[in-house]
């Protein structure tokens, strides 16, 4: 039973997460007065470029170049045998939480390392870019799982969800929601893919196939996030939970995408600036969580 | 004043009317003069290399000055036999890319030019061939020699980062040569002129006087319109013609519609390069609607093929005078409750605030010129300091601010788009009835004239002398891109990498109105930065 439900789930984001963009890319669309493309178009793009050869650059390390989009790919969906999505069955263990925080960064450094690869100067600066902010993030994130794991005891998701509510844990709620915004790289924080400046960063020798799994493998962390983000809130159990998910995902991309539509790129250093100041309140809540509140 | 300096340096008064003043001076003279009148306020507009031996004089170079407080535009003329000239680049560095095309174009040679290289030729163009001279056909193609790769040293402390010659953030060809230490610029290089399309030989050698407004039109996509005005103002100066008063009106109302859409497009533009997209659809949504008042007038969005040297072809439509009013006072509240918003942001404003800073002193002497020189605190506008067409009649402000940043350029471009609205209201309700050409005139030959003009990005000049045979004998347009376009390495230095293409954008550039000199063959690869070398990072 559990594999099937496995199965489903994989399927479900698979399908899902490139139409996640094209709802996004349509609410951006509508708040721009653009009649903006259908929704399926991301999905038409990346069936597109996946019949695309791909063209490596001359001057490429060819073995990372290659190589790192699949494996950005296959960390996401490895991650999401272990998140609970639209069925809440996955796989737990003890110490999951972090595997799966562990399998996103390797997924975004992955293709940090493929831009590094393609020898491309722009690349470099985007790669750069990628790893100052991620430091960071990282930090805010230590935070807020340290933080639920003291509060429920346990580092393995099943146990941690539904989480109780306490006052340590609403902070890092909320610290959260701003962390998955800045996380799925939208504006202002998509400074390393900063088309204008330096031409999608990481990915501007990418092509064909090759930058369909890449694009696709944004798609899948971006809904990784929300997913983390729903186990917080919905109920574990029951026939409402696939209802209440598919619901509220594209509420919250509705959300994220308006708010992208009415902001402009920050420079890489205000970003590390806010995000500072973010991993400063999650280690509030860490301190208030040892606490006992 | 003027006329107490140039008696001073021996000048002899060639032709003079209000507007403009042209002498002729002792090449050893030149220098001091140039200095002289820098101090005394003047920039250096424009520079003119001519082949005169089909005027039966040598060649001989025009350097053009203009002032704002003297009212005047000042051409210096000065002739030489041996292709040799005094450089007045040390005492104005503004001349330095004048002095270099008429080396280029003509074979002239500067003495004392602090860097005698190329700049507009391509490297593959041989040695020794003048394509402006009046001996090269206007459709020779001569034959192309191997092309030496730069030789500027590789710098190994820093890393250099290639802008160009294609980047999504450049809408047209040009090559930045970037170095950066981390995210900061310590140097910026700039190599151009990757669209020559040798207008001026094609207007000498086989376009009369009554086509060359055409091919003006097409020197840019967006500001056309303003170059036809300029060298149409130009053969009339040099005809001494005076337009109809109905003609005058109209083409104030299409410069000041192409000002709007122009304006419109660069916070469009800006908007997009700080990740702001939100922003650039709304501003072009509105700049559609302009585009619109265009063809309810003239029949064209864009390109109206409306001036000749006499005044205008056709009348516009009058019949839409109410409907264009109304939409005008829709599209200035909607452009003042959109700006209001966006202004309103603070973040999107605090990064373009102190960046690209250009300081007045380096402005000037580089003649930098329209809302580039207004945001670095110099007051200039030829709309009210050269009046042409019917703007000494309306009433409109000239904005300045001092802070020489990009936010300034932001602000001054849009309190241009408010006064142009207002420009618009004016001269629409106060248009008077009547003809709108002259027909009934002669060119005499041989004869200078200047057309200036207030561009979107600045003051166009026009240099024309009148050919025989209803032929122009020798036609340089001067767009401002050309001269505000030096002043973009010393904005960007000191500043970080993820501003580059905004400062660069802020001088709004227009880089095929700048290239329009050297004839390059179609196709034909001219120039190849060092893109795909990576990066050098030896010794980081």
């Amino acid at each position: 039973m559990t594999w099937v439900a496995l199965a489903v789930n994989i399927l479900f984001v698979l399908f899902y997460a490139p139409l996640m963009d094209g709802i996004e890319r349509q609410v951006r669309a509508r708040l721009q007065c653009r009649k903006g493309p259908p929704i399926t178009q991301t999905w038409w793009d990346i069936l597109k470029l996946l019949r695309r050869p791909p063209v490596a650059p001359e001057k490429a390390v060819r073995p990372i170049f290659n190589l790192a989009p699949l494996v950005a790919f296959a960390a996401l969906l490895t991650a999401f045998i272990l998140v609970p999505t639209l069925l809440p069955h996955s796989i737990t263990f003890w110490g999951d939480l972090i595997l799966v925080i562990y399998l996103m960064n390797s997924a975004t450094l992955a293709l940090v390392f493929g831009g590094f690869a393609s020898q491309n100067p722009y690349a470099h600066i985007g790669a750069d870019r990628e790893v100052n902010i991620f430091l960071v993030e990282e930090l805010a994130l230590a935070f807020v799982i340290v933080t639920l794991a003291i509060v429920n005891g346990s580092l393995t998701i099943e146990k941690l969800f539904p989480v109780q509510l306490k006052l340590s844990v609403a902070i890092a709620l909320i610290a959260f929601v701003v962390l998955v915004y800045i996380a799925s790289a939208r504006i202002p924080f998509d400074i390393p893919e900063a088309e204008p400046e330096i031409v999608e960063g990481a990915l501007i020798e990418y092509s064909g196939s090759q930058l369909a799994f890449a694009k696709y493998a944004i798609y899948l962390k971006r809904l990784l996030l929300f997913s983390l983000l729903l186990n917080f809130v919905l109920p574990r159990n029951g026939v409402v939970r696939p209802l209440l998910f598919v619901i509220a995902l594209p509420i919250l991309s509705i959300i994220y995408a308006s708010i992208e539509a009415y902001c402009g790129r920050y420079r890489v250093t205000e970003a590390i600036r806010l995000l500072k100041r973010i991993s400063i309140v999650t280690m509030i809540s860490w301190v208030i969580a040892i606490a006992g509140w | 004043m003027v006329d107490k300096i140039l008696a001073e340096y021996g000048a002899v008064v060639l032709d003079r009317n209000a507007k403009r003043l042209v002498v002729q001076v002792d090449d050893k003279q030149l220098r001091p003069l140039a200095e002289k009148l820098f101090e005394s306020g003047f920039y250096y507009a424009n520079g003119v290399g001519v082949d005169e031996r089909g005027l039966g004089h040598d060649f001989a170079m025009y350097h053009v000055f203009a002032s704002e407080k003297d009212k005047l535009y000042l051409v210096v003329k000065v002739s030489t036999s041996n292709l040799k000239l005094p450089s007045i680049t040390p005492v104005i560095p503004g001349s330095n890319w004048a002095e270099r095309e008429a080396m280029d174009m003509l074979g002239l040679e500067f003495e004392g030019h602090p860097e005698p290289e190329r700049l507009i030729l391509p490297d593959d163009w041989p040695k020794g061939v003048y394509p402006l001279r009046k001996e090269f056909d206007y459709n020779e193609r001569p034959e192309f020699v191997e092309r030496k790769p730069e030789s500027t040293p590789q710098r190994t402390d820093v890393v250099q980062l290639p802008l160009g010659p294609y980047h999504p953030a450049l809408h047209e060809p040009e090559y930045f040569e970037i170095h950066v230490d981390g995210e900061v610029i310590t140097d910026a290089k700039y190599r151009g002129f990757h669209i020559h399309r040798g207008m001026e030989k094609l207007a000498e050698g086989r376009l009369t006087l009554n086509q060359v407004p055409f091919l003006a039109e097409r020197i840019c996509g967006i500001c056309g319109f303003t170059h036809s005005i300029a060298y149409c103002q130009a053969v009339a100066d040099a005809a001494g013609l005076d337009w109809p008063e109905r003609a005058k009106y109209i083409g104030v109302i299409l410069l000041e519609i192409e000002r709007l859409h122009s304006h419109l497009l660069w916070v469009g533009v800006v908007f997009h390069l700080l990740g702001f997209d939100s922003g650039f659809m709304h501003m072009w949504r509105i700049r559609e609607k302009v585009m619109d008042i265009a063809e309810a007038l003239t029949g064209n969005r864009k390109t109206y093929g409306l001036v000749l040297i006499g005044g205008m072809r056709r009348d516009i439509d009058e019949s839409r005078k109410n409907w264009v009013l109304k939409t005008l006072t829709e599209l200035r509240e909607e452009t003042e409750r959109v700006s209001k918003d966006i202004f309103g942001m603070k973040e999107l404003i605090n990064r373009i605030k102190g960046i690209g800073v250009l300081p007045k002193e380096d402005a000037r002497a580089l003649g930098v010129l329209g809302p580039v020189a207004r945001a670095s605190g110099i007051d200039t506008d030829v709309r009210r300091d050269h009046p042409y067409l019917a703007y000494d009649k309306l009433d409109f402000k000239v904005p300045v601010y001092p802070e020489g940043d990009v936010l300034a350029r932001l602000l001054v471009r849009y309190d241009e788009i408010i006064e142009s609205f207002r420009l618009l209201e004016q001269a629409l309700s106060e248009m008077p009835q009547g003809d709108v050409m002259i027909e009934d005139y002669t060119i005499p030959s041989g004869r200078v004239g200047l057309g200036a003009t207030e561009a979107p990005r600045g003051e166009d000049v026009h240099f024309v002398i009148t050919g025989v045979e209803s032929k122009v004998y020798r036609w340089h347009p001067r767009a401002p891109t050309y001269n505000n376009l030096p002043s973009v390495p010393i904005m960007l230095r000191g500043n970080n990498i993820a501003d580059a293409p905004i400062i660069i954008a802020s001088i709004d550039p227009c880089f095929s109105c700048t290239d329009h000199v050297a004839i390059v063959r179609k196709g034909k690869v001219i120039w190849k930065g060092p893109l795909g070398e990576g990066v050098k990072q030896v010794g980081r």
